[in-house]
């Protein structure tokens, strides 16, 4: 059974390899791979370049650090640095809540931008940033400092924005933070982590402000953009077990909790992608370790609960399994209402650097079965990290083209697709049920026991929604 | 515990409960949150004279401008025609924003492919992108055109695309006949109204230059940049077939963002012929409902001899006569009796209305089209403009507005607000509020925090369902516009008499 | 429209591509031609010998002071020097910062769209240096200059910079109609220079299409900012540039797709001609004793 998957979808491969030029065959066929169990990774390249004019679904270096790792801090102006377009589209579309006013003490739903014009461009944008800066500091006085975030042109007119950070930095006595995310930098949004991660190093970390005290269950949670609330309903669990959460990176996280987290006793990694740099680095600097946990659904849930708890004495033990127990009949009766609509229903997955394989446990606890799976821009210790969650016989693709993507799904007729908004209403027009898997599709929190309920409850709702049946007109059957 | 299986909370709920509230007060300590006074404090001063004095000030800060780059409206623009695959030409986190921006608005697909170039395309150029990109592109999905505009990344390297498309066809890429229109966008010029104005350019260029012309009897309409192309298309398209008037709708995305949920993904539907573009040359006029959207291609028609007629915007029952009558003028063809039939019906709505509209005072922003033609629309219907803010305004935009106010004793307490944003409007309306304010998704915040109802008419509309699919043009168009105005302000008045003696059945 | 001549002249820094060019033009203006000159150079002295003055109002510093390029109009940053040669200045950015390549191509398009060359016989563009990014390759795309000529003299560094930018024509030449006019070889007294000059011509499937030769004349004419042609009419060089003119006026359509070389066939070239000496392998990587 397993084997003919195997041939069957190793075929589909070929197939849709086919199409494409031969220069280009040859680059698209070392990322698509069809998963034989035992292997130690999926057996696909990664975070290689994209292919021109293939239609990928990625996005840039500076959605990477403006969009997910800086974006999220609130009490922080995040200026967009260069022409109007990518702070516009990157507005208050990722869903990462944050509490506060708007513009007078969160910056979290602003589109702050310098907006270069031609002027810009040619004579450079050291200037106007300075200036800039400084009517930040006057009309948004609560503001505790600033990220530059740069496009595209600042790498290429050689603006010096790190030294006009720092003068203006040392003139207000805020932090402010020159990233240099400039879209082509990389090859996907995964460099804009890494160089964000690196500015936080550099420009938070290292200046080792925090003078808080400190106690013996301190936490970070490092890699949770509270996407829908994520953050919160993964912090109460860790609360509630006894552990004193120090700091949210980053979703409706603060300057003051980075500050903080060079004296956590563990730092919490949830998406390993985007956060991994930052969980080492304080690793080597401040010995502090670091722990990768899984909150969807409850089999990963209470082995992540069990496994941080392991890092803690008998207090925080108990304290884990007593919110194991606590939430147990509640995730009984969601899996007892919800896995006999679900079961046996399959899943092709194709979302960021984490989710394909952090939300297979979930899919299971309801009776799914994942049979695709692939990462926007994941690296190879991602996908070894899914090699131990997929089964034989799984689809692979890495960085997929609109083209392969809506292939595949034809071909194998899961019954959800979960990708993102621009994959979401292609398949919706397949007649295929679909959830977005960045965004939640405007619902969520989805992490923890909370989340898992509504997690459920919108797998229920895509899948057995009444509208896919009227897809066929009745006089056409 | 607040979750449970029978009633299962989400974040519209779930964060409402104790639990949650107490975590998220207790975390205030480790963020070193500020006390609640002092925020209070500040958040009365940033609507405060004072304030908006200081924030009028600024030069080099933009905060929640309203419009967005060049090459997002040229996508638009090639959207619009048939087969047709928008191809950007620079770095491929813009294409990913381009698409998302439009999935969100429209609720449809969106196709556009990148070249993707990265660090050595910013030394080296980006012609083998090129090269590949538009192999890769023209096998995959097949296409009849590919549109190519350009990232900023690419212009601030200075790549030329005119060679570098035909460059790409000698190495073999596509075939030496096949059509590969393109527009430079620089995102630091303009906005998305000066990219969609381009690209149509740029298609216009490809098919009419170096063809001779000779005059038909049909007109050329363009609609220009609009987030309601799909209802506004279709309605322009019915008055016109209505008059029995020969015309090309030159880009026509309405069908390609409003295809079926049938089983099938189709990448293109539907959208201008190439040949009608060819032959749209011939055209006796070409017509734009958007003069500022489409300035330039309507002075490259005007060159190739044709009449041009700039209008913008055709909202309410002046602006739809007079698109009519321009139509009717160019083409000998009477106005029909259906169309004088749905011209009394918009009159007689707004007649049985006009009570609840007379004096009230509306802010606009959006587009510089958008702004003129809903403006005008106040002032037809007795309402009062106050501020008019376009992010996006061009060279001649204020004093075209301004002789538009001057023409009606309702356009005397209005002022223009070129080139501010969204920031400055919210100054504006804390200081000097209006009744409701006009514009797009993002005015919600304005609406949060300065209480002024919003409205939404404009581009992108995020979190509505469906707007684009009716028309805000044309008679019928306005009929649209004048009950979405309605429903505000009747809810408006239900709201605040919610607890008093005003709360009636009968409006 | 059709019978406009879009030249540009290229060249290595400080060899003279200003001086040489202007007193061309101001020949071929003294021949009747309409001319109108842009300068891309950031320095913004294209145009100086023309005018008797430094362009002080460039496209680019206006519309910086304007806010942008279209709230120009084209009359400020036209100015009438020398038999009424039109002269405009791109300007740029201080050296270090911005995009001057950027400012070539906002400038060069404002003037297209806002009908400089309406009613010219020629159009030349002084372009800086190297073609080293797209910015400075503007002159050379199509439907702009279709003729190319690089100013050069002997040596090592001014050969090295033909050589590249005949690499940054070779480029546009397929797809566009831009052509190598030839090279222009200012007399630096170097050891064979016209030999070298007439060697390297030929391998880059071009002509040495004139010798100019060293003159104190154009150093007497600059200090008063003014062109050979008009300082001096009746000298022998302002005859030189006069052939030079006529040459250039001459060569329509005869331009080539220039065949740069290697770096290796550069270097034997310049040994050939004892521009380089022999490379002794012995004392390479060798420290001081």
């Amino acid at each position: 059974m397993s084997s003919d998957i195997v041939a069957q979808n190793k075929a589909l491969i070929e197939e849709v390899l086919a199409v494409y030029p031969e220069k280009a065959a040859k680059k698209r066929a070392k990322h698509l791979n069809v998963y034989e169990e035992g292997k130690p990774d999926c057996g696909v390249k990664s975070n290689i370049k994209s292919l021109p004019g293939v239609m990928t679904i990625r996005g840039c270096a500076y959605a990477g650090a403006k969009g997910v790792v800086w974006g999220p801090i609130k009490d922080m102006v995040h200026v967009s640095h260069g022409p109007v377009g990518c702070g516009q589209y990157s507005w208050g579309t990722r869903r990462n809540y944050a509490g506060g006013k708007n513009g007078v003490d969160s910056w979290v739903g602003m589109q702050i931008t310098s907006d270069f014009q031609e002027k810009d461009i040619v004579f450079g944008g050291d200037k106007k940033l300075d200036k800039m800066l400084d009517e930040i500091n006057t009309l948004f006085p609560l503001s505790r400092g600033i990220s530059i975030m740069s496009e595209c042109p600042i790498g290429l007119i050689g603006d010096d924005i790190e030294a006009v950070a720092k003068k203006k930095g040392k003139e207000c006595g805020k932090t402010i933070v020159p990233v240099r995310c400039e879209g082509f930098r990389g090859v996907s949004q995964s460099l804009g982590h890494h160089i964000a991660n690196d500015m936080v190093r550099d420009w938070v970390l290292d200046k080792g402000k925090a003078t808080h005290e400190t106690g013996p269950y301190d936490v970070a949670i490092i890699g949770d953009y509270n996407i829908g609330g994520d953050a919160w309903s993964s912090r109460i669990l860790l609360e509630e077990m006894g552990l004193r959460v120090v700091a949210q990176w980053s979703g409706d996280g603060t300057l003051a909790e980075m500050e903080k987290t060079p004296k956590v006793k563990l730092n919490l990694l949830h998406c390993y992608r985007s956060m991994n740099y930052i969980s080492r680095h304080m690793e080597e600097k401040y010995g502090i370790p670091w722990v990768e946990y899984n909150f969807f659904g409850p089999s990963k849930i209470a082995a992540s609960l069990r496994e941080i708890a392991s890092h803690f004495d008998d207090t925080i033990k108990e304290g884990a399994e007593r919110v194991i127990a606590k939430y147990q009949p509640m995730v009984d009766a969601v899996i007892a209402k919800f896995k006999p609509r679900l079961d046996k229903k399959t899943v092709m997955l194709y979302v960021g650097g984490l989710r394909p394989r952090h939300t297979i446990g979930a899919y299971e606890d309801l009776g799914m079965e994942v049979v695709g799976v692939g990462y926007e821009f994941a690296h190879n210790d991602d996908y070894q990290r899914t090699a131990k969650d997929i089964k034989e016989g799984t689809l692979i693709y890495d960085d997929v083209s609109g083209f392969e993507l809506e292939k595949f799904a034809e071909k194998i007729q899961p019954d959800l697709v979960g990708s993102g908004i621009k994959e979401k209403y292609i398949f919706q027009k397949m007649g295929i049920p679909f959830r977005q898997m960045h965004s939640w599709d405007y619902s969520g929190p989805y992490h923890g026991y909370d989340g898992f309920a509504i997690f459920a409850r919108d797998m229920d709702m895509a899948i057995n929604s009444p509208v896919w049946k009227m897809t066929k007109a009745p006089w056409n059957k | 515990m607040p979750q449970n299986a029978d009633n299962i909370l989400d974040h519209n709920e779930l964060f409402n409960q104790p639990e949650y509230l107490a975590l998220r007060e207790a975390k205030r300590v480790f963020e070193d949150a500020r006390p609640v006074a002092e925020v209070k404090n500040i958040e009365d001063w940033t609507k405060s004279w004072e304030y908006r004095e200081m924030n009028f000030k600024r030069e080099a800060l933009t905060v929640n401008p309203a419009k967005a780059c060049q090459p997002l409206g040229a996508v638009l623009c090639a959207a619009g025609f048939e087969g047709t695959l928008p191809y950007g030409h620079g770095s491929q986190g813009c294409i990913a924003y381009f698409r998302s921006h439009f999935n969100r608005h429209f609720k449809e697909p969106s196709s556009c492919v990148s070249d993707s170039m990265t660090e050595d395309a910013a030394v080296f150029g980006g012609l083998n992108n090129m090269v590949d990109g538009l192999a890769n592109a023209y096998n995959l999905y097949k296409p009849k055109m590919i549109a190519v505009s350009t990232t900023c990344m690419a212009e601030v390297i200075g790549d030329d695309l005119d060679s570098f498309i035909k460059t790409a066809k000698t190495k073999g890429s596509i075939p030496e006949d096949f059509s590969v229109p393109f527009a430079h966008t620089p995102s630091f010029v303009g906005s998305h109204v000066t990219g969609y104005d381009n690209m149509m350019k740029g298609v216009l260029t490809h098919f009419w230059e170096g063809q001779e012309r000779k005059e038909g009897a049909g007109i050329n309409v363009m609609g220009g940049f609009d987030g309601y192309c799909v209802g506004n298309n279709r309605e322009i398209k019915r008055m016109l077939g209505l008059m029995g008037v020969e015309y090309t709708l030159l880009s026509d995305p309405s069908d390609v963002f409003d295809t079926p949920a049938n089983g099938e993904f189709q990448m293109f539907n539907g959208g201008t012929k190439l040949d009608d573009v060819k032959a749209a040359l011939n055209a006796k006029a070409t017509v734009s409902l958007q003069g500022y959207s489409t300035d330039k291609s309507c002075d490259y028609a005007a060159a190739k001899g044709q009449e041009v007629v700039k209008l913008h915007c055709p909202i309410g029952i002046t602006a739809t006569d007079k698109f009519l009558m321009e139509v009717s003028r160019i083409t000998g063809k009477a106005i029909p009796a259906e169309l004088e039939l749905e011209r009394g019906r918009l009159v007689d709505a707004l007649a049985d209305s006009q009570a609840y509209l007379h004096g009230k005072k509306f802010a606009v922003y959006g587009d510089p089209d958008m702004v003129y033609g809903l403006t005008a629309f106040l002032l037809e219907i007795g309402a009062e403009p106050t501020h008019l803010l376009c992010s996006s305004a061009p060279k001649g935009w204020e004093e075209t507005m301004q002789a538009l106010l001057d023409s009606s004793p309702f356009g005397k307490e209005a002022k223009l607000y070129p080139g501010k944003d969204l920031w400055h409007m919210r100054s504006l309306l804390a200081t000097e509020p209006a009744d409701f304010v006009f514009g797009n998704t993002h005015g919600k915040q304005l609406e949060q925090d300065t209480g002024v109802p919003l409205i939404r008419v404009g581009f992108p509309i995020f979190d509505r369902h469906h707007h684009h699919r009716y028309p805000i043009w044309g008679y019928q168009g306005s009929l649209n516009v004048l009950v979405k105005v309605l429903d505000k302000i009747f809810d408006e008045l239900d709201r605040n008499s919610i607890n008093g003696v005003s709360f009636e059945f009968v409006r | 429209m059709s019978s406009l001549r879009q030249i540009a002249f290229y060249g290595k820094g400080g060899i003279g591509k200003s001086t040489t060019s202007q007193n061309t033009l101001a020949a071929l203006a003294e021949m009747g031609q309409k001319i109108l000159i842009v300068g891309c150079d950031p320095k913004a002295d294209s145009t100086r010998l023309i005018l008797h003055a430094k362009a002080q109002d460039t496209v680019l510093s206006l519309a910086a002071e304007a806010g942008s390029v279209e709230d120009l109009e084209i009359e400020d940053v036209l100015k009438y020097g020398y038999r009424d040669i039109r002269c405009t200045e791109s300007g740029g950015p201080e050296p270090g910062v911005g995009c001057a390549g950027r400012g070539v191509i906002t400038a060069i398009n404002f003037l297209e769209e806002n009908g400089a060359y309406d009613g010219m016989d020629y159009v030349s563009y002084d372009v800086l240096g190297d073609v080293v990014c797209g910015g400075f390759a503007m002159p050379i795309r199509e439907n702009k200059a279709q003729e190319i000529y690089i100013v050069m003299s002997g040596e090592m560094m001014a050969m090295y910079a033909a050589n590249n930018i005949s690499k940054g024509i070779l480029k546009y030449a397929n797809a566009g109609g831009v052509r190598l006019g030839g090279l222009v070889c200012n007399e630096r007294q170097t050891d064979k220079e016209l030999e070298l000059a007439e060697a390297l011509a030929k391998k880059l499937n071009t002509q040495l299409i004139h010798f100019v030769p060293r003159d104190n004349v154009v150093q007497h004419a600059e200090l008063r900012r003014m062109t050979v042609l008009e300082y001096a009419p009746d000298s022998k060089q302002a005859e030189e540039y006069r052939q030079l003119a006529r040459k250039i006026h001459a060569n329509a359509g005869k331009g080539t797709i220039p065949t740069p070389i290697t770096m290796d066939e550069l270097e034997e070239l310049l040994l050939e001609f004892g521009v380089m000496e022999q490379v002794d392998e012995s004392i390479i990587g060798k420290a001081a004793a």
